[in-house]
């Protein structure tokens, strides 16, 4: 075949191919312009999955009747007029594609009355082809209808996903969308039934009830952190509740849905140690930051940005999640289980006695409120941050500390577990878990010094060195990692080829047998790939604290066991192992009466 | 069988052999102490199959015989009895031991003696004669050094050498060690040396009172056990198997800084800081400081911890050598300094990194070796 240049059509169509690859990508452009055109109420309408109909009708600036045919050809925009505005983008959108790429494969029609204007105009465009402009009459603002999307691609309807597949998708980006501009009031209808209305009066708490369910929503904690121009708001799942994968963390940056996975990995570091392996959060969460500070065109559909200095940002991420998640950590009580253990029956009795309130939530947490007085501004990308800079750091919500209940004890069940009475009701401990967590602290707060840079672990020196044999590969770790062993609290040296003397153990681990204490680690850095030093420290940390907790069928006497509750109460985090689980079982005394049919039996 | 003995005996004798009654034993017979006429005597005997004691009292026999009898029951008993004599009567057939005494009359059911384990009976004439306040004072000095952590059993003996006319007890848990020495009153003909549990020392420490002059230790060959023979009692406990640490070479032999200081100041600046060090890694950092020419040195002993707060005691001392700062643990120190009996004693040290050595001054018998910690300042 010689080589030829290809018709304007298909040429477009290739490109659309980049931008519109699902309805729901027609959805988000199409509500991103909206939202840039400044309109405070969307109206969104899908017919069969958006294969037939997509309609946005919105009450934002409109597009003057001249320039509309241009807001049809491709990199035509007036949301950037040079390169340089590319780095401080204040729109949602502005490659000038969007629209162009959906009139190349559907049949679209165009509606737009800007304020001043006496009438609207319309335009249609059939697969590309744009027919003629003509005045009728219309409210301000600009409907966008989409008709017969892909009928001119059937290579890429057939690549559709099932219709139940397709609506969800844009019933999940409308609610995102909804929940991160809570001031616009959207409504979606599919196939003529409303699935979604938002009021449009900030409260985002609502909106969240329509993405993970009312029940899910009344759990959620609210986040929300001020630094040096960045800003941190949104909802995270407290630990009890979590999924089997990453799919429910939402992100917004300036706005806009990103997929990043630092910014997931900076989530989850937020929750680390305090969900067990293989479970995620659910979030939504919405950073803003100083327009300058991102690049936001390294992706077509904008999922993916860029942080001009990420480690700042991360570390901000990181820091404002776990603070409010730490206010809020209760001891998982038998309905906490329930969410990953099937639904037990005892939720249902617990759900019964509290009935589901919206201010319940919100009265159990240091109450950031989202109403009108408090509310950060609604956040028009890219100005909010020179406010918020302003704001002084400790306008933001006290974090109680969390601490422990006072329990007393009551004894020890099956060498493995610790009764204790708290204020509210019976306590199961796990004393693994539960010791496990107290090591793990002990030896954190060594190693790091009231100014919370890494220091040296305090290590007891061996009357005789004990001589640890590796395989090849662990001695190799080992031998990598000599200085970090030393600030842990393990001098090693080497001796000879595999070989190790181990010179001094961390004072915490003095009762566990010094070569055994070391073969842990190497087993944990074999495990590792090449993670931070930071988080290598936890870990091995964790590591070493797992091995050196009692085990369950240790019998503890009372003193030990008073010991071990006392430990735990002086904990940061009390409730969760370092590994995420959970130390310690709550029934409350209304449960228990419950159970024994004293109040009320179902 | 058929006995008379005085309550007063009879309690006493209980109370020394029930601390071998092994309580959670699969063996029942192990529960009980076992009872039997032996040469005019009545002897009592309890084992937990690794530690066995004997003990033999008074009693007037009319009947010989044996059995066991359920040791919590039996000592609650006779703790109670009230007048002096105790008359027991058994019946053989039903196992069952009648005791009488003042108005209280009791029938408890026993186990046949039969079944209880059989204690070595050891031949005395090759015993090894150790003087008994010698003995207790050696334990004392030397068994808490012992490890409790069962993960080096050989760590939890003591070892008890005898060479010449010398006996040498040493123990050590990974971090400390303590040696002691002792003059026999006769000289053994071959060298022998066997690790026993610390824990059957401090028993023997106990049983043996100092009412006595001597106690024999017998060391049957090939039998993997030792035996502690005194008058009236008898302890024989398993030896543990294994090659113990050399430790006498892990004592420096030198030393850069010296200071001697009393023992009780010491003793009490370390419990002050221990009441501080201990919500920490109960770390006692030391700061010797040397002398000039007008004034002494002086230790001085910090202990603190985040929540508590932080303690300090400076003790004048006459400091040998170089300034040093040397962290130890602070229970390490507190025991050491406990058993020594000398009004002074010296505290030896090379650096923060290698052990400290402390000996009483002017006794030569003892020396107490403790790891340092190393902590960042």
């Amino acid at each position: 075949m010689p080589i030829q240049t290809l018709p304007q059509e298909v040429a477009s169509q290739i490109a659309a191919g980049e931008v519109v690859e699902r309805p729901a990508s027609v959805v988000k452009e199409l509500l991103e312009n909206s939202l840039d055109a400044g309109a405070s109420f969307i109206s969104v309408k899908v017919e069969e999955a958006g294969k037939s109909l997509i309609e946005v009708v919105d009450d934002g600036a409109g597009i003057p009747a001249g320039e509309l045919h241009l807001a049809v050809a491709r990199h035509a925009t007036s949301k950037l007029r040079s390169a340089e505005d590319l780095f401080h983008i204040s729109t949602l959108g502005f490659r000038g594609e969007a629209l162009a790429s959906i009139t190349s494969v559907s049949r679209t029609t165009i509606t737009s009355r800007t304020k001043d204007a006496a009438s609207a105009t319309r335009l249609r465009i059939e697969g590309g082809i744009v027919g003629e402009a003509s005045a009728v009459g219309a409210p301000p603002g600009t409907v966008v209808r989409v008709e017969d999307l892909f009928y001119n691609v059937p290579a890429r309807l057939k690549f559709l996903k099932s219709d139940v597949t397709e609506k969800r998708q844009i019933d999940i980006l409308a609610t995102r969308y909804a929940l991160a501009y809570p001031h616009v009031r959207l409504h979606l209808i599919q196939d003529g039934k409303p699935t979604l209305q938002t009021s449009g009066n900030g409260n985002q708490r609502e909106i969240l009830a329509a993405l993970y369910g009312a029940d899910i929503a009344r759990q959620m904690l609210e986040v929300y952190a001020q630094e040096e121009g960045l800003g941190l708001r949104g909802f995270i799942s407290p630990v009890a509740l979590t999924r089997s994968n990453r799919r429910e963390i939402t992100l917004f940056v300036n706005g806009r849905p990103v997929q990043d996975t630092a910014l997931t990995a900076a989530l989850l570091q937020a929750y680390h140690t305090l969900l067990m392996v293989g479970r995620y959060p659910l979030a939504a969460l919405f950073l803003s930051l100083p327009a300058e500070e991102v690049d936001v065109n390294v992706h077509p559909t904008k999922a993916e940005v860029r942080f001009r200095e990420s480690g700042k940002i991360f570390s901000f991420f990181t820091r404002s999640v776990r603070k409010a998640l730490m206010a809020a950590l209760p001891a998982p009580g038998m309905d906490g289980f329930s969410s990953e253990w099937g639904q037990p029956k005892w939720r249902n009795l617990d759900r019964d006695s509290a009935q589901p309130t919206w201010s319940e939530p919100l009265r159990r947490q240091p109450a950031v409120d989202w109403g009108e007085e408090n509310a950060p501004p609604p956040e028009p990308p890219g100005e909010a941050p020179v406010q918020e800079a302003q704001a002084p750091v400790f306008q933001q919500p006290r974090v109680p500390s969390l601490a422990a209940p006072i329990l007393r004890l009551v004894g020890q069940i099956a060498s493995a577990y610790l009764v204790a009475e708290g204020p509210d009701g019976l306590y199961l401990v796990d004393q693994h878990a539960a010791h496990e967590r107290v090591l793990y602290e002990k030896m954190m707060a060594q190693h790091l010094d009231a100014a919370g840079q890494p220091g040296k672990i305090p290590a007891q020196a061996l009357l005789q060195p004990a001589l640890v044999e590796l395989p090849a590969a662990a001695a190799r770790l080992v031998t990598e990692q000599l200085s970090l062993l030393e600030h842990l609290g393990f001098e090693v040296e080497p001796f000879g080829p595999g070989a190790f003397l181990v010179r001094a153990v961390p004072v915490l681990l003095s009762g566990m047998d010094a070569g055994a204490a070391l073969r842990v680690l190497v087993e944990d850095f074999e495990e590792d790939e090449t993670p931070l030093q930071s988080e290598l420290e936890a870990r091995v940390i964790a590591r070493v604290c797992k091995r050196a907790a009692v085990k369950a069928g240790q019998a503890l006497s009372a003193d030990e066991q008073r010991a071990l509750l006392h430990d735990l109460e002086a904990c940061q985090s009390p409730r969760t192992c370092p590994h995420g689980r959970p130390t310690m079982i709550h029934l409350s005394v209304d449960l228990l009466e419950r159970q024994f049919g004293r109040r009320g039996a179902r | 069988m058929k006995i008379s003995v005085l309550q007063e005996n009879l309690a006493h004798g209980l109370s020394i052999v029930s601390r071998a009654v092994s309580s959670r034993s699969t063996l029942p017979v192990l529960a009980n102490v076992l009872i039997a006429t032996d040469e005019g005597r009545l002897r009592l005997s309890a084992t937990n199959l690794e530690l066995g004691i004997t003990c033999w009292i008074g009693a007037k026999i009319q009947e010989e015989g044996s059995t066991t009898v359920p040791a919590r029951t039996f000592t609650e008993l006779v703790s109670t009895l009230t007048d002096k004599q105790v008359d027991m009567n058994l019946n053989v057939r039903t196992q069952t031991l009648n005791v009488r005494c003042g108005a209280s009359n009791t029938d408890l059911k026993c186990i046949d003696a039969q079944e209880f384990p059989p204690m070595p009976v050891p031949d005395l004439s090759d015993g090894i004669q150790i003087n008994v306040a010698d003995l207790k004072e050696m334990i004392q000095q030397v068994a808490f050094a012992a490890s409790t952590d069962d993960a080096r059993p050989i760590l939890t003996g003591v070892q008890v050498s005898l060479n010449g006319n010398r006996i040498t007890l040493s123990a050590a848990d990974g971090f400390r060690l303590s040696v002691r020495h002792a003059e026999l009153s006769s000289a053994v003909p071959n060298p022998v040396s066997a690790v026993i549990p610390a824990r059957a020392l401090v028993e023997l420490s106990r049983i043996a009172t100092d009412g006595e002059q001597v106690v024999t230790m017998i060391l049957p060959p090939g039998r993997s056990q030792v035996i502690f023979r005194t008058r009236d009692t008898e302890l024989v406990s398993q030896l543990i198997d294994g090659v113990f640490p050399d430790l006498v070479q892990l004592i420096p032999k030198s030393y850069r800084t010296r200071a001697l200081l009393s023992t009780a100041s010491f003793l009490k600046a370390c419990k002050q800081a221990e009441i501080f060090a201990r919500e920490g890694s109960r770390i006692a950092r030391l700061n010797v400081q040397a002398g000039g020419e007008m004034q002494p040195g002086t230790v001085e002993i910090t202990g603190q911890s985040e929540e508590t707060g932080h303690n300090q005691t400076v003790i004048d001392a006459s400091v040998e050598g170089s300034s040093q700062m040397i962290a130890f643990n602070v229970r390490f120190l507190r025991e050491a300094l406990d058993v020594i009996k000398t009004p002074n004693v010296a505290l030896e040290t090379n650096s923060d990194t290698s052990p400290g050595v402390l000996r009483p001054v002017g006794e030569e018998s003892f020396v107490h070796v403790i790891m340092p910690m190393h902590v960042s300042n």
